[in-house]
């Protein structure tokens, strides 16, 4: 196990520096970027820079500069926001988002799983066909869609729950809601189709032959491998609950990383995006790592390999 | 005296998209304390779902048990609730499988499968349990035993697995061992040890055996009667001895013939002639008639088995009339 | 049961894989629905400037924006806008990018699966296991990247969502290239006589395009909701020219007082995936006899 942990690790960081090294590179060399003299910058802001970031000197010099700089936690002063700093802005901002994607992700699951689990254990009938055509809406209906909507049903028209903001427990439900859906749909159907193919496999005869309670069977006998598919979900899901914070966020006004990274896009606050895209790209590699692990904990025949 | 268990009439039918399947179709004998009947037959002709029936192990969309009981102990299997099967399964009937390589579960350790009937069924503590599965697998052969518990099925070989499976159907020292061809991804030598294992439960506990296999050697060694079925039904049923000395119905005897060690000559491996009937469509008369060549137009009526000797019968009517 | 039976089983029944397989389709009636939806929605989206009751840019000032009405089936938008006309070509340009971006992933996806499975061993190790690392990374962000720092032009939103979906479609067609490669059934093709060409055609093929089908009629959806979601947060379709995504985005900011300008657009959107995804799901049980569905 350590051994796969340790080579994960090892893969992971020239990955990361990949990333990072390409679009530091990216900005520095489009045109209209802020090293553009022909942009105006808020004198501010100019005299910060100027003062961080030699941009005389060689692009090379430019570039081990920021990795200095990273390698020492320092992501650089903002390039639209006169005060503060991207570390600043991001620990403001991240464990908002943090929060609302654990709560998307404990939605997904919770309701994923069951719904799946449900289905697997009667197929083809009302159990079956409901949940699974629901899910088909959840992943057709896209979360930039379903969040408007849920707001105007239930935000506006019944006035059940705010229209923004991240204070209270209860402006906490509609906007988990909706980054949630999606995933929760995906993961029905994965369920459904891990739980039915483990259920078709003999073991579970045998099983059966030993005279195990039903309930016993599937819990201590199918669930392993029936989530395994679920498990294997966990990356990119992780990846997609990311993008999918950009919209929940704009669109419920809430304070978090997606909707300050969307907004650094447009503002072409190039630090700010940088910084960004290394907290994510960073997150999602360990949530892989995790997501992997789990599946070698789970399934013994993984862990030789 | 009472048997131990008692089959009567069992149909089997499975309703797929080509047609009603009757896998098994009105077969009955009966089960004495102690003694091992075998079901011999060949691929399709029913003897494996007539005892996954026993325990309903059978699929049940698209399967269905038609008609028949199954009594053993008082309980008819076939027509029993869903707890008082459990109870039984498991613990009183035991299943071995035939392949060995799916039979057990990936994702727990040898040991707790082994447990698993004994912490359910006997309410053993875990270390009384344990120490029976070890002893369990020491008495399949396993080396090593202790270390053994905590490995996964895909640590064995095939042969090891079978193993397993074995110990894993004898731990509760059930009534009645059904096993569906049990040995056949042993070499010899274990296959004789397991062999031996079964036989000294049957000498202790009086346990009976029903041994599906399609090899006539495994049921010239160690069964008592045999039965021999044909497209879901039995053809002939007899003591061991009997049959072996004189078959009395074309199928047994073709089979006979086929034998590798039948055919010490050096000529071509006997085999019978046409294929097996389909099973969606309702057979007239004897369904083996299409295939043999003593037959004659009165095969087409109705067939039933009789008794032509001490514990021996045929469903064949020249044979019954002393024909063949 | 020897493979030898079963091969010789599939080589007899190789032609009527297809037959079989849209016999099952047939029976699957949201399949079906969808099928037909998509091929109306395609059809519409191909005459669309033939029967378009106005222009999409024509405003007129005095409606404003206003609910349906006998002249607007769907009302009009905030300039007086005909709703309709707007999403008959929003679903052109949604449509087509789904269709182009799609393409370039499945030309991406294909040669790079093909070529690892072909070439087996270290190669494929290596080149899987980039795909394995990319698979993790959160490509939208780049594509998002990309759209900002180097403009917002249609061709290169084609080229980056493509660069989006390819993975798992090189995945698949390795996968089947691969286990082509071992199958008994050639050798037991070969040794009955077929010729290396119509073991191709007969064979190879038909197994490799059934799950080359079934997840491109799967990508389309995605890519469409990738282009919605860019054009929504204002990355992606740029105006004049309109995509449903667009549409959405501008029908969510007047939610309140014009909810048809939310609404319609969604459903047009959601309808489309719906039978898309309706679609290659049974295209996939149909394909795939050992799916239990029934």
């Amino acid at each position: 196990m350590k051994k796969i942990v340790l080579k994960r690790l090892l893969e992971s960081i020239p990955v990361l520096w990949a990333i990072v090294t390409i679009t530091f590179f990216l900005i520095r060399l489009a045109p209209g970027g802020p090293f553009d003299r022909e942009k105006e910058l808020d004198p501010q802001i100019q005299e910060r820079i100027e003062a961080h970031y030699n941009l005389n000197a060689p692009l090379m010099e430019q570039y081990t500069d920021y990795m200095g700089g990273l390698l020492s936690g320092d992501f650089g002063p903002s390039f639209k926001n006169a005060s503060s700093s991207v570390n600043e802005l991001i620990a403001q901002s991240f464990p908002v988002s943090l929060e609302l994607g654990f709560y998307a992700l404990c939605v997904a699951l919770l309701i994923g799983l069951t719904a799946g689990i449900i289905a697997a254990l009667k197929p083809n009938s009302w159990q079956d066909y409901t949940p699974m055509t629901l899910a088909m809406i959840g992943i057709c209906v896209p979360n930039f869609v379903l969040g408007p909507i849920l707001l105007f049903i239930f935000g506006i028209n019944l006035g059940w729950f705010p229209v923004s903001g991240w204070e209270e427990a209860v402006d906490k439900v509609l906007p988990s809601i909706t980054l949630g859906a999606m995933y929760a749909a995906y993961i029905a159907r994965l369920s459904r189709g891990g739980m039915l193919e483990v259920l078709s496999n003999d073991f579970i005869r045998t099983a059966r032959a030993k005279g195990l309670s039903e309930t016993r069977l599937i819990l201590k006998h199918a669930l392993r491998g029936g989530v395994t598919p679920v498990i294997a979900f966990l990356g990119p899901a992780t990846a997609g609950l990311l993008s999918g914070s950009f919209v929940v966020e704009t669109v419920f006004q809430i304070p978090g990383l997606g909707k300050l990274f969307v907004e650094s896009a447009f503002n072409r606050d190039y630090t700010m995006i940088l910084g960004t895209v290394i907290l994510y790209a960073t997150l999602i590699l360990i949530l892989n790592l995790i997501s992997d692990l789990l599946l070698t904990w789970i399934d013994p025949r993984l862990r030789n390999a | 005296m009472m048997s131990l268990l008692t089959v009567d009439n069992l149909a089997t039918h499975f309703h797929t998209r080509a047609g009603i399947v009757r896998a098994v179709d009105g077969v009955s004998y009966s089960l004495e304390k102690g003694q091992t009947l075998g079901i011999v037959g060949e691929s399709g002709s029913g003897k494996s779902v007539s005892c996954y029936s026993l325990l309903g192990l059978i699929p049940m969309p698209p399967g269905r048990i038609e008609s028949g009981s199954a009594y053993f102990d008082g309980v008819d299997l076939l027509n029993a609730s869903k707890d008082e099967l459990r109870k039984i399964r498991g613990q009183r009937i035991s299943m071995i499988f035939q392949d060995p390589m799916t039979a057990l579960n990936p994702y727990m350790t040898i040991g707790a499968q082994l447990m698993e009937p004994l912490l359910l069924h006997r309410g053993l503590s875990k270390e009384a349990a344990a120490k029976r599965s070890i002893d369990m697998l020491e008495a399949v052969g396993i080396q090593d035993a202790e270390q053994r518990m905590n490995a996964h099925p895909h640590q064995f070989s095939g042969g090891m697995r079978q193993r397993v499976v074995i110990a894993m159907a004898l731990i509760t020292e059930p009534e009645i061992l059904i096993a569906d061809e049990p040995t056949t991804a042993l070499d010899v030598t274990i296959q004789a040890q397991i062999l031996e294992l079964i036989k000294s439960l049957q000498e202790k506990n009086g346990m009976a055996v029903i041994l599906i296999t399609h090899d006539l050697g495994v049921i010239a060694g160690i069964c008592d009667s045999v039965a021999v079925m044909y497209a879901g039904r039995l053809v002939e049923q007899a003591t061991a001895s009997s049959l072996f000395h004189s078959p009395r119905h074309p199928y047994t005897h073709a089979l006979m013939k086929s034998l590798p060690s039948m055919n010490t000559d050096g000529k071509e491996l006997y085999s019978i002639p046409g294929m097996p009937p389909d099973l969606t469509k309702p057979i007239e008369g004897c369904s083996f008639s299409a295939r043999c060549e003593h037959a004659i137009e009165a095969c087409r009526d109705d067939i039933h088995l009789h008794t032509i000797m001490l514990n021996h019968a045929t469903a064949c009517i020249r044979a019954q009339k002393g024909e063949l | 049961m020897p493979n030898t039976s079963e091969s010789t089983y599939e080589v007899e029944q190789g032609q009527s894989l297809w037959k079989d397989a849209f016999r099952r389709l047939k029976k699957n009636k949201l399949a079906l629905f969808g099928a037909c939806f998509l091929i109306f929605l395609t059809g519409i989206s191909l005459i669309t400037p033939l029967i378009a009751p106005y222009e999409y840019d024509a405003p007129d000032y005095r409606l404003g924006a206003s609910g349906p009405s006998a002249e607007h089936w769907f009302g009009t938008d905030l300039i007086g806008r005909d709703l309709f006309t707007r999403i008959l070509y929003g679903g052109r340009i949604s449509l087509m990018v789904g269709f182009v971006a799609t393409a370039v992933s499945l030309l991406v996806g294909v040669l790079y699966g093909a070529t690892a499975g072909f070439l087996g061993g270290r190669t494929d190790s290596v080149m899987m296991r980039i795909v394995d690392i990319m698979y993790a990374l959160p490509f939208t962000i780049f594509v998002i990247i990309l759209m900002v720092f180097l403009g917002r032009n249609i061709i290169l939103l084609f080229l980056a969502i493509g660069a989006v979906e390819w993975l798992t479609m090189a995945r698949i067609v390795r996968s089947q290239i691969l286990s082509l490669k071992e199958k008994e059934f050639v050798e037991a093709a070969i040794s009955m006589g077929l010729s290396r060409f119509q073991i191709l055609t007969r064979h190879l093929i038909p197994n490799t395009l059934g799950p080359v089908i079934v997840y491109t009629t799967l990508t389309i959806p995605n890519v469409m909701l990738l282009e919605a979601f860019l054009s929504f947060l204002g990355l992606g379709v740029q105006p004049p020219m309109s995509s449903w995504g667009l549409l959405i985005h501008d029908g969510a900011d007047s939610m309140l007082e014009s909810p048809w300008l939310l609404i319609y657009p969604s459903i047009a959107l959601s309808l489309t995936l719906f039978s898309l995804n309706f679609l290659g799901d049974g295209l996939r049980d149909a394909l795939d006899p050992r799916v239990a569905k029934d």
